[in-house]
């Protein structure tokens, strides 16, 4: 199956232009269908991909980046993906904790809503945000609306880069790159349509956080037993906090 | 700043360049039409010289911007063509084709000004007024535009404020103004006759009262920028702090733009233009303080977009 993103924003392209007889003729099909209960209608098939990382269980290997960065030969000095590491408290009420990041494909991403090229869409089929680098001018307009700084222009294509839940792998049956690495399954790779796959599952049982849920985005990476702790958070007590990014990497000075 | 800076020098040129010569355009248009629109109207000069300086400023501005783009970076030189394959609602695209529209009409405005060029079609004033009529709403939209292209980012809280477009409008009329100013100095005057020194110095009455009266709400925009954004709680509160006393731009901003961009060259115009606005009193100022109190607000232009643009990329929870 060829999952060049491309070809699929041929084909949204042409379900955008069949428009309104598109919609006739598939509710036309989900009435027939629904009597019969044999070809699975459309609404069926579609996924709903998304990670629940359970930050209890993650113990700062990154291996996660590692495995990102093997997998894409993202360019030196950005990541698809990486940890950050939560360090606060005053001896001896201290903490450390850590913060697995990647893209959250978010269900109102304000990376697609400023793209001006339409280079970048959300998908229909499973949800995973692109970017097709065939479109993309490297505006950077994305790059700059993501507010969790998912996003970076990788130097070799001028283009806008970002984790696209492996998608190679994902639709192939495969598990992520990141979520396969991870030594104590920190992260869960899932459908969230799917009422029995084990994301769906450890969402019904626990309480969750998203990253900055203030921002609209609404987010497709889920928290279990994270630390948001922000360093710009107002810190009455005095209390000491040093959040560590890893977002890029540094050249030792 | 370390280097991530995703927006630098071409964008912030670019944002001010084209405020600059929308606002040019505005003006001239604005003042022929106010003028009653004639070939020898109250404003022509004025209209003349904003007219013709116009669309300079803008074709370099969006000339320049290509160059900030990753596909021409990565040596894809036509990839930026794909910007004119859709139209979309994203504010760069909305953007994008209003820039084009008011290149078309302020150059064609601009055309009816060249006396040595053919008229093709139909009557030169007539085209002058109708693309007149047309171009003030352009200059204006894209004046705002340049705002809201920051401003449409929830995760730039630097941005992300009504006022900034405002804010980005005003100072686009103020150095659109200040252009005309400073090219009409260069004009010496000591060989003219009586009468048309006469004239000189009427239009640079007019365009000082109006740009120490943009250059006056300018400083009231500021002022609610900065007070909304401090008196709010999260990342706009934290985000306003580059600018305030103590912060990384905090100098640049309040010597730069707000001293030297506004408060000395509008009090400077006001000094100048009170007399004739209170007692009638004849306006005479030496070209070569027009030209001081010009540049300066034409600078003040430029720092405004500068600390603007590096102020977003440097805060909120992004940040750098
Ligand atoms: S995390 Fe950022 S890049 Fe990913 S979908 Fe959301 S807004 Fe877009
Ligand atoms: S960098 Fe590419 S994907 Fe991002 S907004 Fe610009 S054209 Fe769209
Ligand atoms: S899903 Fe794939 S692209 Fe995304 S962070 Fe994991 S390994 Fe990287």
């Amino acid at each position: 199956m060829d999952e060049r993103p491309d070809k699929n924003r041929l084909s949204r392209r042409g379900f955008l232009a069949a428009g309104a007889g598109a919609t006739v003729a598939s509710g036309l099909a989900a009435t027939v269908a629904s009597g019969s209960a044999e070809a699975p209608s459309d609404a069926a098939q579609r996924k709903k991909y998304a990670v629940v990382i359970d930050a209890r269980r993650c113990y700062g290997v990154h291996a996660c980046t590692v495995a990102c960065k093997a997998e894409y030969k993202v360019p030196l000095g950005e990541n698809r993906s990486w940890v950050e590491e939560v360090e606060k408290g005053n001896y001896p009420d201290v903490s450390r904790s850590f913060l697995p990041r990647l893209c959250n494909h978010c269900n109102k991403p304000s990376c697609v809503s400023v793209c001006p090229t339409g280079a970048t869409w959300k998908r229909d089929e499973d949800g995973i945000v692109v970017i097709d680098k065939d479109i993309c001018i490297g505006c950077k307009y994305c790059v700059q609306a993501c507010p969790y700084d998912m996003r970076f222009v990788n130097e070799d294509t001028g283009t806008a880069d970002k984790c696209d839940f492996c998608i190679h792998r994902v639709s192939q049956g495969l598990q992520p790159a990141c979520v396969e690495a991870c030594p104590s399954r920190a992260r869960i790779f899932g459908d969230l349509n799917d009422p029995d796959s084990e994301v769906s599952k450890l969402i019904a049982k626990n309480p969750l956080t998203v990253l900055r849920p203030e921002k609209g985005t609404k987010p497709n990476v889920y928290y279990i037993g994270a630390d948001h702790t922000d360093e710009r958070d107002p810190r009455p007590d005095g209390m000491y906090v040093d959040v560590k990014t890893n977002r890029r990497y540094k050249e030792r000075r | 700043m370390d280097g991530h800076l995703f927006w630098g020098m071409p964008v912030i040129l670019y944002l001010f360049l084209a405020g600059m010569g929308a606002g040019a355009t505005t003006v001239s248009a604005s003042m022929l039409l106010r003028g009653g629109g004639g070939a020898r109207g109250a404003h022509h000069e004025i209209a003349r010289y904003g007219a013709l300086l116009g669309p300079i400023p803008v074709i370099v501005g969006v000339v320049l911007i290509v160059f900030e783009l990753g596909s021409w970076q990565a040596g894809h030189y036509l990839r930026f063509i794909n910007l004119f394959l859709v139209a979309n609602l994203s504010p760069m695209s909305v953007g994008t084709w209003l820039l084009v529209g008011f290149t078309l009409t302020s150059a064609m405005y601009g055309y009816t000004y060249l006396k040595f060029m053919p008229m093709y079609f139909g009557d030169r004033l007539k085209w002058r007024r109708a693309l007149a009529w047309v171009n003030i709403p352009m200059g204006i939209g894209v004046a705002i535009y340049t705002g809201v292209l920051l401003g449409a980012m929830p995760s730039r809280p630097f941005w992300n404020s009504p006022v900034l477009a405002l804010l980005f409008l005003l100072s686009a009329l103020s150095s659109g103004t200040a252009l005309i100013i400073l090219a009409r100095a260069f004009i010496r005057r000591s060989g003219l006759s009586e009468e048309k020194r006469e004239e000189i110095h009427k239009s640079g009455y007019v365009l000082s009262t109006a740009d120490s009266a943009i250059i006056g709400i300018e400083v009231i925009s500021i002022f609610l920028f900065l007070m909304f954004a401090y008196l709010t709680v999260g990342d706009v509160r934290y985000a306003i702090d580059v600018i305030l006393p103590g912060g990384e731009l905090a100098t640049l901003f309040w010597i730069g733009v707000v001293l030297i961009g506004l408060v000395i060259p509008g009090l400077l115009e006001l000094y100048f233009v009170l007399p004739g606005l209170l007692y009638q009193r004849k306006y005479e100022v030496s070209r070569y303080t027009e030209m001081l109190i010009a540049s300066a607000v034409i600078l003040g232009g430029f720092l405004l977009r500068y600390v603007v643009v590096i102020a977003g990329q440097i805060t909120g929870p992004v940040g750098v």
